[in-house]
């Protein structure tokens, strides 16, 4: 009876008790690392928060047209929150990994190296993703200005297709970056830009010259000014 | 302030070491002109012969890479002065051909011009169209005696065109360099300037040169950098002003961001000046004025208003960003109207210009951006005003600039309530004189 008692109910309660004992620190330095990264977190996003309000970073950036653009894009907040929030959000990923690891579990070790290893992929994508989508803003605002400045009718929808353009470009590469279906962004970019090319060269060489050719004058064409120019001396 | 020299060629620091120094210089700055340069170069040598014979004179053509042989065509042009019986030349006219360095423009050209000067310590200069074909021996002294024995610092020119002819100079620079600096320079972007050596050289030691003053922005930079810096200015009567239609090529938008960038940069760096200018007053004018005719202008007001119409369509967000709401919403209300009855009043033109101009200050979007969507509302008072002097005289559509130059002068608060609310404090003494006479004015736009 004894025996049936050591080995049936003692030793499993021993042995979970050796791994509790075993576990525990590593839990307690989890939640350590857990309280030090939120607080870490709080404290750094408060301060870069304030900084940036105090050496003037949203003024720098509503000249820049930045604000004007996230306003555009639904983003309310202004830049120097965004970026406080971003560094907040950035830290509490990182300790909680850190915190993770500190279990020491080869699963979740696992899990966190490949996640860490990610993170690059990541950053590089939104960077990617941000700069197409400024730069974007910015030639199409260009364009737009040019078309209406050369008098052509549809100059909104030549600055669309700019901005579009730009912003799936950007956004293929950013999908690249992260490994996401490699295969079928390139393709489908390849044969989207293919088939644009392709009916634009069927449209003017083989299926309707005289269509086409009414429809692009009729479009594109700017106004006449061969038969009505004026010699008006702007200078 | 700055004392860097600006680059010239080995052959002209050479010609520079021959010569040494001189009394006069005139810089004609060209770029493909075969067809009318030989007639400026002599009706500038004949001016020099004939009315500063005892003066050591210099010609300069800066010339931006000419492919038609303009320069030689410069270095061999010949004068016969027994024909023009001017006997008693006394000194030989030097001449320098040189190409210039820097951004492409007229700007860069007048930049090597004025180092020139600054090397060879001349007392006065003098600035002329490669392009004209109006040009007489008379403008060269009419540019340069004011400087020599009037004491003056700048003459800009003064002539007579047609009332469609200038309409940048006629909607913008003028009335907008008179509000701002009191001056009234009738052609403050003119193309043909006097002015000392000592103010080429302070234009030398000012860090403009890669900006749009490097291009077409040169002209009214000139002007205005010459009444802010407190020179003594005055105009002179030239006659009626005919030169080579423009390059076909060259683009209104481009030609109005230079000038309209130019005059807002000014804003920014001599704030100090205009925000205490109050009223203007007027410039002497030296020569003698006379009638000549001149050449009717074709002008096509429906294809302007199409233009103008069509910016209010699609650049509705950049006009919104660049307008006050108020001056936007009354744009937005000529949509509906006629060609015939869309035409934008001074009073909301003004408003547009001083809207603009602060949004420039405040950088609220890309500068380049700003200036370029301003072009269809150019063209949209460029038709209002050929609308409104339909029929007119050339005097009474005169009037009609006047009273436009009055209405940006009176408004001058609307311009310092938006450019800089800091600044207004600093002027709320003047304002508060003024406002009620500009809300009193500007009522109609609201009504």
């Amino acid at each position: 009876m004894n025996d049936f008692i050591s080995q049936a109910l003692l030793k499993p309660l021993e042995l979970l008790g050796h791994q509790v004992l075993v576990v525990l620190p590593n839990m307690l330095a989890m939640g350590i690392i857990l309280l030090g990264g939120c607080f870490t977190a709080w404290a750094l996003g408060f301060f870069i928060e304030r900084l940036l309000r105090v050496i003037g970073f949203d003024h720098l950036c509503d000249r820049l047209g930045i604000n004007a653009a996230l306003l555009r894009g639904g983003v309310k907040t202004d830049p120097s929150r965004l970026v406080g929030r971003s560094l907040y959000w950035t830290v509490i990923v990182l300790a909680s990994i850190a915190a993770l690891g500190a279990l020491n579990l080869a699963p979740i070790n696992q899990f966190a190296q490949s996640l860490l290893a990610y993170v690059p992929h990541l950053v590089t994508a939104a960077v990617i993703l941000l700069a197409g989508y400024f730069l974007s803003n910015f030639i199409s605002r260009a364009v737009l200005i040019a078309a209406v400045n050369a008098g052509l009718p549809p100059a909104r929808l030549i600055a669309a297709c700019s901005r579009w353009g730009l912003q799936i470009l950007a956004g293929a590469m950013a999908m690249e970056q992260l490994g996401i279906a490699q295969h079928i962004v390139v393709v489908g970019f390849g044969i989207t830009l293919g088939g644009v090319v392709l009916a634009g060269a069927i449209a003017f060489g083989l299926g309707a010259t005289d269509l086409a050719k009414q429809f692009l004058e009729r479009r594109l064409a700017p106004r006449s000014k061969s038969s009505t120019a004026d010699d008006l001396h702007h200078w | 302030m700055s004392t860097s020299l600006t680059p010239l060629t080995a052959q002209t620091e050479a010609r520079l070491q021959e010569i040494g120094s001189a009394d006069i210089l005139v810089g004609i700055p060209s770029y493909n002109n075969r067809d009318t340069v030989e007639h400026v170069v002599r009706a500038v040598s004949v001016g020099l012969a004939k009315y500063f014979p005892e003066h050591r004179a210099v010609l300069v053509n800066s010339d931006g890479g000419s492919s038609d042989g303009t320069p030689a065509l410069v270095a061999r042009t010949a004068v016969d002065f027994q024909r023009l019986f001017i006997g008693d030349q006394q000194s030989v006219l030097h001449r320098i051909v040189t190409p210039y360095h820097g951004i492409p423009g007229k700007g860069s050209a007048f930049r090597t011009i004025f180092e020139i000067a600054r090397r060879l310590q001349v007392r006065a200069c003098a600035v002329v169209d490669a392009d004209l074909r109006s040009i007489s021996p008379e403008w060269v002294e009419l540019l340069l005696r004011p400087i020599l024995e009037e004491g003056y610092d700048y003459v800009a020119p003064y002539y007579l065109r047609h009332k469609y002819d200038g309409t940048i100079t006629n909607s913008l620079a003028y009335p907008l360099t008179r509000a701002l600096y009191g001056q009234r320079i009738r052609q403050p972007i003119g193309g043909e300037f006097g002015f000392s050596g000592a103010l080429a050289t302070h234009y030398l030691d000012q860090h403009v040169w890669e900006s749009e003053v490097a291009r077409f922005g040169i002209d009214i930079w000139m002007t205005t950098e010459a009444i802010a810096s407190g020179a003594r200015v005055c105009q002179s009567f030239l006659g009626a002003k005919i030169h080579n239609p423009k390059d076909p090529a060259s683009d209104l938008s481009a030609m109005l961001t230079q000038v309209m960038g130019a005059l807002f940069a000014s804003m920014e760096q001599h704030e100090s000046v205009w925000s205490r200018q109050q009223e203007s007053q007027p410039v002497p004018l030296f020569g003698f004025p006379y009638e000549v005719g001149i050449e009717p202008v074709h002008v096509n007001v429906a294809q302007m208003v199409s233009y103008y119409r069509q910016g209010l369509a699609d650049l509705e967000p950049i006009w919104l960003q660049i307008l006050a709401d108020d001056t936007f919403d009354h744009l937005r209300n000529l949509q509906g109207t006629a060609v015939g009855d869309c035409r934008i009043p001074d009073e909301l033109w003004v408003r547009v210009i001083y809207d603009a101009a602060a949004t420039y200050r405040k950088r609220l979007m890309p500068r380049e951006h700003l200036l370029k969507a301003l072009t269809p509302l150019y063209l949209g008072r460029t038709a209002s005003f050929v609308q409104a002097t339909q029929g007119l005289t050339s005097t009474e559509a005169e009037e009609k600039v006047e009273a436009l130059c009055q209405t940006f002068e009176r408004m001058k608060p609307y311009l310092f309530e938006h450019w800089n609310p800091q600044a207004l404090q600093s002027v709320r003494p003047v304002l508060l004189r003024h406002t009620a006479a500009t809300t009193t004015a500007a009522g109609g736009v609201h009504e």
